[in-house]
């Protein structure tokens, strides 16, 4: 009977496993396909396309470096940059106005705030359009900057304001003892304090907007402005028949991710963890 | 990134809370300073979430002329034509099917998937499995749409070549170019894409409950599965609450995969609410039918939070 | 003046008023075009010279423009074929619509002349003026409306079937001159196992191309004219369900992807024909030599055209050809109207029209005398003199039709590549489009 037992649970362990490795190859497969559709010419791509690349030769990527994706890298870092900073020193200010501070129509402000989180972005495009239009801002660094903040506001604060109620009133009495300001508190005590959520907010902010897609088709038309998601379809409709090309270019925009992935994956399990998984 | 993070609501905070203990203690002090630290956030979301938003409601009782500049007050007649035009019917359509599949996958599948991840016996392999998994939902969804294009690509993607491989020559076809297969292409890319973001955070709600439960039902011989359905299940309903909720919000808001892919092809039958929008205001300069759709759009991502909070405020009084 | 518009819109946008439409009515006074400007600022343009290899064209042009005028700037956007419509309409919904702006002939043209976004050019472009009378008359007229002239035609383009005279050769086929007798050669070719046509679907114009190039053999001029308009619009004539037809004909007979066809891009099917694969491919004279590149697979001297051949007893035209001029229009609204034109002209000149008709552009420059043996490749010189030998040029159908009704034929030819569509309902999905859009 026990014999019996661990006999099946040994078969449905080993079958656990086969299957959990086997979804891992899925995921696996298709990125690795793509870097090493990077590496082939496009007979080798149209010939098996299983087939390993002949030589590793860094000619497509270099093509799609020259072609566009160093410009659109640059963009993609300066308006992820600035805008994750914005972002998280704006929520992370009223996050601790909503925890440390009497406002008020405080819960007025709070569902104002944090309402933001059921607004679907498409329903204001239109009107956004014409907006950036009237303020000459549409096809501008700022558009694009502007749209990412608030549009993030309400998430992020949400998971500072979470992590900040936990944080004892104790430290900003004791600051408030030594005679620091509201503000000086703030930044020198419970700022620091609140550093792991902060750093899973900067790292949620740079995955949403370096990925981000519908704004930055809309409210940039070309030049300098494009960011990797938009730049990498028009790689693909410009030079279409080099698809080495293309597969080299969407390679060097997902890999600075991934990296940023793996390094912080602490923190972002963290953040998470204490954020949404409450 | 993902549904999640963008429309996350939050089962504790979206509701209207009782004053938190250290607020109700700050009642006395200076009440206007506070408005200083959340007039940033107020003001950029006033003006650039919350009033376009009010706007749009008024755009879809309008029509314009871009090239021309002039517009005209037209009642309802941008419902009344959504009404009758069978690709918004369709368009409707391909959002709920995302949204089932999108369920069943990424809420259902990712929660047992996490139980099997986090009931394997070395910490090390359950933190590289549930890393590899989530790997497809740091890349962008472009990056990821145009991947599977090249995938379902009849002649060089891998996987006509894979079926032809196993002796299933019958079932290759060209994915995205039928009508009757296109739009289930991108769902499952998507998918692909977002299961292991969902798993992570079912993994992280596993790993909060107290080991002692597990123990206790096991040696009460309660086996593997039951303890998933009596243990694992009733103790992570909050964060499956919370899933159902944005998976079926993100799913309504689908737009980048599809405009990747298919750009709602052939024949519009991919189309979805968000890319039929782009395709009405961008393409045929009908703003105001566009505002029109985006307004349904605004209804159903609003119902669907609103049912949350109802639920979860139900849920605590019955606590 | 220009900023004072732009704060009253920005605070009627913050007063909720943001429908008063900013972008319209304000004109700026209309330019003497035939003055000489004033050398500053920078100017905008939109091209659809994004990619390779077409990109450096502006790129050279605008720094060589700098270089002489050194107080003028560019900022040049690029853009493709498949992406220039979004982002124009984008631009034009915004009011950022560049000084200089590309535009396809028919309707797409007219919405800018309608909407006072062209400027009318008469003064300087009229046939009979200095800088018109450089131009191939008919591709000014293509751009004219009511005797006005909106726009700068920048080169010619038009369709051909490009066909591997090697692959044709091998397997004993002669070069068809009906439409029967292409089918019966794509029958042939694949019999000896060779791919007969490429055609990749997947973005919907590839296939209205076939459609437009049909029409025009089996519908009248005067009924299609009257059909583009939807006010005067019926789409009943026989000619039409006939084309579809024969459409059809073409995606399950010459086609080795046939109803797969949609999930192919036509960039997959240009390659095809560049690899050698496919004995044929429609075309546009623009991508000529992107399928022979010295690197390609098929040769230059094995590379020929022919027109799409007309079915036998087609009513309309046999001589008809599709393709139109497509070119550049300057916004009626930019303040630098008069330098827009000075840099026109420059684009136009003998000589940077002959850069543009030679490799590796190899776009059929309107300047007359610009396309030659000694600046283009014999199949561009031969596409362009087959051109101006057509009895008529019908437009693309996507641009000469309003977008409703462009949609239609989208959405339309896609469900003919599947098959889930018959010809009849695609024709009343267009006439219900057509009767809305009125």
């Amino acid at each position: 009977m026990v014999s019996r037992s661990s006999v099946v649970g040994v078969v449905l362990r080993t079958f656990i496993a086969s299957f959990l490795l086997a979804l891992a190859v899925v995921v696996i497969y298709p990125l690795l396909w793509m870097v090493m559709n990077g590496f082939k010419t496009n007979s080798e791509l149209f010939g098996n396309p299983f087939a390993l690349p002949v030589q590793l030769t860094w000619d497509n990527y270099a093509k799609a470096w020259n072609r566009g994706v160093s410009s659109y890298l640059m963009t993609s870092i300066l308006v992820t940059v600035t805008a994750t900073i914005a972002t998280v020193f704006i929520s992370a200010w009223a996050a601790y106005g909503l925890t440390r501070m009497q406002i008020p129509f405080s819960r007025t402000v709070l569902a104002l705030i944090l309402g933001g989180l059921m607004l679907a972005p498409a329903v204001a495009l239109i009107p956004l359009v014409r907006m950036f239009q009237a303020l000459g801002l549409y096809n501008t660094f700022w558009a694009l900057l502007i749209l990412y903040v608030a549009f993030r506001i309400p998430f992020t604060t949400f998971l500072i304001r979470a992590y900040m109620v936990d944080l004892p009133l104790e430290i900003d009495e004791a600051a408030a003892v030594d005679g620091a300001s509201k503000a000086r508190a703030f930044w020198s005590i419970v700022l620091p304090m609140c550093k792991p959520i902060l750093v899973s907010s900067v790292i949620l902010n740079i995955l949403f907007t370096w990925n981000e897609y519908l704004f930055a088709m809309v409210f940039t038309s070309g030049g300098d402005l494009q960011t990797l998601p938009i730049g990498l379809t028009n790689l693909m409709s410009k030079h279409g028949t080099e698809y080495p090309v293309v597969f080299a270019g969407m390679t060097i925009a997902a890999v600075p991710v991934i990296l940023l992935f793996f390094l912080t994956q602490k923190y972002f399990v963290r953040g998470l963890a204490d954020g949404v998984g409450k | 990134m993902s549904a999640p993070l963008r429309t996350a609501p939050s089962r504790t905070d979206a509701a209207p809370l009782p004053l938190h203990p250290v607020e109700a203690g700050a009642r006395r002090r200076r009440r206007s300073r506070g408005w200083a630290w959340v007039a940033p956030a107020l003001l950029v979301l006033g003006v650039f979430v919350y009033l376009p938003l009010l706007q749009n409601l008024q755009y879809s009782v309008m029509e314009w002329d871009i090239y021309a500049g002039g517009s005209s007050f037209v009642g309802l007649a941008n419902y009344e034509k959504l009404a009758g035009d069978p690709v918004f019917w369709r368009a409707l359509f391909n959002n709920a099917a995302y949204a089932a599949v999108s369920l069943i996958c990424q809420v259902f599948g990712a929660l047992i998937l996490a139980a099997l991840v986090e009931g394997l016996r070395s910490e090390r392999w359950r933190r590289a499995l549930r890393a590899v998994y989530f790997v497809p939902s740091a890349i962008s969804l472009t990056v990821a749409g145009l991947l599977f294009y090249f995938i379902y690509e009849p002649e060089l993607g891998i996987l006509n070549a894979l079926l032809r491989g196993v002796g299933l020559e019958s079932l290759t076809q060209a994915w995205l170019g039928q009508e009757g297969t296109a739009i289930w292409a991108v769902i499952a890319m998507s998918q692909w894409q977002g299961f292991g973001y969902s798993t992570l955070l079912f993994a992280i709600a596993i790993q909060r409950i107290p080991q002692d439960l597990f123990d206790a039902a096991a040696l009460d011989g309660v086996g593997p599965i039951r303890r998933f359905f009596q243990v694992t299940v009733p103790l992570t309903r909050e964060m499956t609450g919370l899933m159902i909720i944005v998976t079926l919000s993100g799913a309504f808001q689908v737009f980048n995969e599809v405009m990747v892919m298919t750009s709602g092809g052939p024949n519009n039958s991919s189309q979805v609410l968000v890319t039929w929008l782009y395709r009405m205001g961008f393409g045929r300069n009908d703003f105001g039918y566009a505002a029109a759709i985006a307004t349904v759009i605004f209804v159903l991502t609003l119902g669907i939070a609103l049912l949350q909070l109802a639920i979860t405020r139900k849920r605590r009084v019955e606590w | 003046m220009n900023n004072v518009r732009l704060r009253v819109c920005a605070v009627s946008a913050a007063a909720l008023m943001g429908l008063t439409a900013c972008g319209g009515g304000t004109d700026v006074e209309a330019a003497d075009l035939t003055a000489s400007p004033e050398y500053e600022g920078t100017l905008s343009i939109l091209t659809k010279f994004g990619g390779d290899p077409l990109s450096p064209y502006f790129e050279d042009l605008a720094a060589e423009y700098s270089s002489m005028h050194p107080e003028v700037d560019f900022d040049i956007i690029q853009e493709t074929d498949q992406s220039i419509k979004d982002k124009t309409k984008t631009l034009v919904a915004s009011s950022a619509l560049p000084d200089i702006y590309f535009s396809w002939t028919g309707d797409y043209a007219d919405k800018f002349i309608e909407g006072g976004l062209a400027t009318d050019l008469t003064s300087v472009l009229s046939p009979d003026s200095e800088w018109g009378g450089t131009f191939g008359a008919a591709s000014l007229d293509a751009f004219a409306k009511d005797g006005k002239y909106f726009a700068v035609p920048l080169y010619n383009n038009g369709k051909f079937i490009g066909y591997n005279k090697a692959i044709f050769e091998a397997a004993g086929v002669a070069v068809p001159t009906t439409f029967e007798e292409m089918v019966a050669a794509c029958s042939e070719l694949e019999a000896q196992g060779v791919e007969p046509l490429a055609f990749g679907n997947k973005d919907g114009w590839p296939g209205l191309h076939f459609l437009q190039q049909l029409f025009a053999y089996n519908v009248p001029q005067d009924v299609l004219e009257k059909d583009f308009v939807p006010a005067t619009a019926s789409w009943d004539h026989p000619g039409y369900v006939k084309s579809l037809e024969e459409f059809q004909t073409v995606v399950q007979e010459c086609t080795i992807t046939g109803s797969d066809s949609n999930g192919v891009l036509y960039s997959t099917a240009q390659q095809a024909q560049s690899a050698g694969q496919a004995a044929m491919y429609f075309q546009e004279i623009l991508e000529f030599d992107s399928v022979v590149t010295e690197s390609s697979a098929i040769k230059a001297e094995d590379f020929g055209i022919f027109a799409l051949p007309a079915p036998e007893g087609a009513e309309g035209d046999p001589a008809a050809l599709e393709g139109s001029p497509e070119g550049m229009m300057v916004n009626a609204r930019s303040p630098r109207q008069a330098l827009a034109v000075d840099f026109l002209k420059f684009v136009t000149s003998k000589t940077n029209a002959e850069t543009l008709a030679g490799a590796p552009y190899s776009q059929p420059s309107t300047i007359v005398g610009a396309v030659s043996e000694s600046t283009a490749s014999p199949a561009v010189v031969e596409g362009v003199t087959r051109l101006n030998e057509a009895s008529y040029l019908l437009g693309w159908l996507d641009a000469v039709t309003v977008p409703d009704v462009a949609d239609a034929w989208l959405a339309g030819g896609e469900a003919l590549v599947s098959g889930s569509e018959t010809p009849e309902e695609v024709l009343s999905n267009v006439r219900a489009a057509s009767d809305s859009a009125e």
